[in-house]
């Protein structure tokens, strides 16, 4: 059982060769690219869900901070696509490696806090001291700063590791608790059942929230040295 | 929002004009400050432990 509950989370192998970048690719392909001026149906919907995200993730940027647009999108349909494809039973989930999420995560803070530095370097500079800080704070300020803002690519990854891997788990110990009281217990197992529903119906509400979260936190970082 | 046009609104003299938590120069200096010193810190603690103790004979 024990051995069980993690096996899921192991890197994927087929005939003894890793096929997790396959796995990474795959989300791809759900997505045609767009080969005429009225697509099919599948592509249109694409399309306006694409564009009605990315009309509200963009609004709050400035042209600059606007060429970052394929970036983010990209992001956020490849991390919400990865999840929810995860959802799927014995399917691997990307998502769930913290390498995965820390090669996400360290580029894109990495890339926002060096565009600030280069063409804002005062004012990033200055960011880290906020405006009134009383004199005798100012030392304690600047270093709790610079922490929370080397924090941030960790958080970014840890937050979306830990939120789709303990929805697996308990998806995994709920269902096999549920099949371990049908032989107990029919009103329990049902019960259960129940909670197993509830709690994968979250889980798509999980896989989703995660990604736009992680894609809205990365476009603030942006918006903050832009 | 701080910013240089919102700078113009202070009017430091001495040294606080160089260092302040108002102005983004003042602000841009106290960190650099700071960092300096803690960079100098960790420099003369490192330094002063690869000197060894001279041994009594």
């Amino acid at each position: 059982m024990n051995e069980n509950l993690f096996a899921s989370f192991a890197a994927p192998s087929m005939m003894g060769l890793p096929i997790v970048v396959l796995i990474v690719m795959f989300p791809s392909v759900l997505f045609p690219t767009p080969s005429r001026l009225i697509n099919n149906r599948l592509i249109s919907i694409q399309q306006w869900l694409i564009q009605l995200t990315s009309k509200q993730m963009l609004a709050i940027h400035n042209q600059k901070g606007q060429t970052w647009a394929l970036m983010l999108m990209s992001l956020i349909l490849f991390i919400s696509s990865t999840n929810l494809l995860g959802l799927l039973p014995h399917s691997f989930t990307p998502t769930t490696q913290l390498s995965m999420n820390l090669g996400m995560a360290i580029p894109l803070w990495a890339g926002t806090v060096i565009t600030g530095f280069r063409y804002k370097t005062k004012a990033s500079l200055a960011h880290f001291l906020p405006q009134g800080t009383p004199l005798p704070l100012i030392p304690m300020l600047v270093v709790i700063e610079t922490i929370s803002l080397l924090i941030q690519p960790m958080a970014l990854a840890v937050r979306l590791t830990a939120n789709i891997t303990a929805g697996h788990l308990l998806i995994h110990l709920i269902g096999g608790a549920t099949l371990a009281l049908i032989n107990i217990s029919a009103t329990t197992a049902f019960i259960t059942f129940i909670i197993l529903i509830l709690l994968t119906i979250l889980e798509f509400a999980v896989a989703l929230i995660q990604a736009y979260v992680f894609t809205l936190l990365v476009s603030l970082y942006l918006h903050d040295n832009t | 929002m701080a910013g240089p046009e919102t700078d113009a609104q202070f009017h430091f003299t001495g040294i606080r004009k160089y260092f302040n938590s108002y102005t983004l120069t003042g602000r841009m200096n106290c960190v650099l400050a700071t960092r300096g010193g803690i960079a100098l810190l960790l420099y003369f603690k490192l330094g002063s432990k690869k000197t060894p103790a001279v041994k009594a004979t």
